[in-house]
């Protein structure tokens, strides 16, 4: 059974309360080493977001008409898994064939994402918590939405303080860890700024 | 080593098939110890409503909650009753939604209906370290002995915390547990 | 090549280039079990355990799985591995799998593991690549276990759950909360950086 909650609830709650990166500490690896400029972290976070669409739309469906009808809720994490490295595969193959722009822009993130964890991080919670389609979706795009902002504020951050003098040593991820706890700090700020009903 | 398309699909064919034999192998082993796991949960949750929960064995909770909890009825809604004798307390199940998802639980009272013996939740799927500390014996101790009465409105403030940076889970447990004194314990009565 | 030897082995990965504090792998999904050492334990041991095992068998595989569904055959024994840890826990552990949820899903997707079955065990033999995967994932246990000893102490005024703190200790709250991770564990990079940045110029002069 569905949790009644309002799926505008679910994206607002998703990008702002509840980001994947500042609070539940998913897809931190390509975060930290893809945010040294801001125009790749916008191709990242948009990659990111795309992907992350289409992978709990995909898994929705995958769990509701086979997963559970088999039976196979033990074997889950493998087959979301590999629901989403084939798609990565195949939307990086026909991004190649039949939009070249957007291949050269977005192409080279694509096989960094099927190992992010937000990714897979979405499909699981949105099962765990029983999301029904709608819910799923406006999840998956809102979790995409809250990783893009937050890697983008990063990048932007990180790109004004290259030019600043810094105590020895917390140049590079020691950085990028206080700033983004820094944000995380202002983000649960957030909390309370909605009310569900 | 060159190898051909028909030796990748092989590989991978008998590989997949080896992976899901011996993960379905696991499965059926560890079945009875989930089973009886997930049981034991409920019935130590149950327990832990009534204010029974001191410190059993899980070998003792299975008999403990077979001779002192039987199944009833309160106002027409089906509780667990502890007592021997008259009843002296109801675990009463409720189910709501919180931020993230799908909310479920016991709410203890005492069999006069006049006190909270124990709050407890069985699922909840709220973010870890947030939201998720509703599980904290911190924040549902707050709510053992609590009196009610048919116009007690449960809310935040003197005697009753919310958890810190977790406004919206925290008032989704108060409305969700109202919902249940409003319905299941005092139904029919003015509001 | 030569083979390296176990104790080699051990001190390498334990400590001259820690896991997460070197490379910064596979921070990813662990930094939320944090707030408590009794969680960052059960999901370390996990994740050393599929680490260690997924090394001994892509090693084990390495000569005849196809270069070119290399990291899909990847993916699939740590998969596997992690389901098991999942099993294992649900039926041993059921109040930590609660807690730790699809944490332990997202073991998959750490770096470690992958990282690991990528540089070390596509090119050594079978027995040194479990040891170095075992002790890749228990140095990454060390790492979670000192950021969740400050987070706890600090947080609830308890050590494994037991109670340390003096009377009238007030929790701090953030310390639980999201952001006190990031700030530590933020530190503690910039402390052994600083550290070898030192230890360079002095090598330099």
């Amino acid at each position: 059974m569905a949790p009644n909650i309002s799926p505008l609830i679910i994206f607002l709650a998703s990008i702002i309360t509840s980001n994947m990166i500042l609070s539940n500490f998913l897809g931190m690896c390509s975060y930290l080493s893809v945010s040294g400029e801001y125009r790749t972290a916008t191709g990242l976070g948009m990659a990111v977001t795309l992907v992350l669409v289409l992978t709990t739309a995909i898994n929705w469906l995958v769990y509701q008409y086979v997963i559970l009808p088999l039976e196979l809720v033990y074997l889950q994490y493998i087959i979301f898994i590999m629901v989403i490295a084939a798609l990565v595969q195949i939307l990086e193959m026909g991004m190649d064939r039949f939009t070249p722009d957007l291949h050269a822009k977005l192409g080279i993130f694509l096989p960094l994402i099927t190992v992010n964890c937000a990714i897979l991080g979405v499909t699981l919670f949105m099962v765990i918590r029983s999301y029904n389609f709608v819910q799923s979706l406006l999840f998956g795009l809102g979790s995409g939405l809250g990783w893009w902002l937050a890697i983008n504020m990063l990048a932007a951050i990180r790109e004004k303080m290259a030019k600043v003098k810094l105590p020895p040593g917390i140049r590079g991820p020691a950085l990028s860890f206080i700033i983004t706890g820094i944000m995380a700090m202002a983000f649960v700020g957030f909390s309370g700024i909605f009310t569900i009903q | 080593m060159k190898k051909g398309h028909v030796y990748t699909l092989l590989f991978m064919l008998l590989i997949s098939a080896v992976l899901t034999f011996a993960l379905a192998a696991a499965y059926e082993g560890f079945k009875p110890a989930i089973r009886k796991n997930a049981a034991l949960q409920e019935q130590r949750a149950v327990l832990y409503a009534l204010g029974l929960d001191t410190g059993l064995k899980d070998a003792e909770v299975e008999a403990f909650y077979k001779d002192s909890i039987r199944e009833g009825e309160l106002n027409g809604v089906p509780v667990l009753v502890y007592g021997q004798g008259g009843p002296q307390a109801y675990a009463v199940p409720f189910e709501g939604s919180a931020l993230w998802g799908a909310l479920r639980g016991y709410l203890g009272v005492s069999a006069p209906l006049d006190q909270i013996t124990g709050v407890v939740f069985t699922y909840q799927n709220e973010t870890p370290g947030l939201g998720g500390r509703i599980n904290e014996e911190v924040y549902k101790e707050q709510f053992r002995g609590l009196p009610i009465t048919p116009d007690t409105v449960l809310s935040y403030g003197e005697g009753l915390d919310a958890v810190t940076g977790a406004t919206q889970t925290s008032a989704a447990v108060l409305r969700t547990l109202n919902k249940a004194l409003r319905e299941s314990i005092f139904p029919g009565e003015a509001k | 090549m030569a083979v390296e030897k176990p104790r080699a082995i051990i001190r390498r990965t334990l400590l001259t280039d820690n896991q997460v504090l070197r490379a910064i792998l596979g921070i990813c999904s662990s930094l939320a079990v944090t707030n408590t050492m009794k969680n960052s334990l059960v999901m370390g041991l996990g994740l050393s355990f599929v680490t260690g095992l997924s090394s001994l068998t892509l090693s084990a595989l390495r000569s005849v799985i196809p270069h070119r569904v290399r990291m899909l055959v990847q993916t699939l024994v740590i998969s596997a591995y992690v389901i098991f840890v999942d099993l294992l826990l649900k039926a041993y552990l059921p109040d930590i799998s609660k807690q730790l949820g699809p944490y332990v899903g997202l073991i998959i997707t750490n770096c470690i593991i992958m990282g690991r079955a990528e540089a070390y065990a596509q090119s050594n033999p079978p027995i040194p690549a479990m040891i170095d995967g075992l002790f890749a994932g228990l140095g990454y246990t060390g790492v979670l276990l000192i950021i969740s000893l400050i987070r706890e102490i600090l947080g609830f005024g308890t050590v494994f759950g037991m109670k340390v703190a003096f009377e009238g200790f007030v929790p701090w709250t953030i310390m639980i909360m999201p952001p006190a991770a990031f700030f530590i564990i933020g530190s503690i990079i910039w402390a052994i950086s600083a550290r070898q940045a030192k230890q360079a110029a002095k090598q330099a002069r």
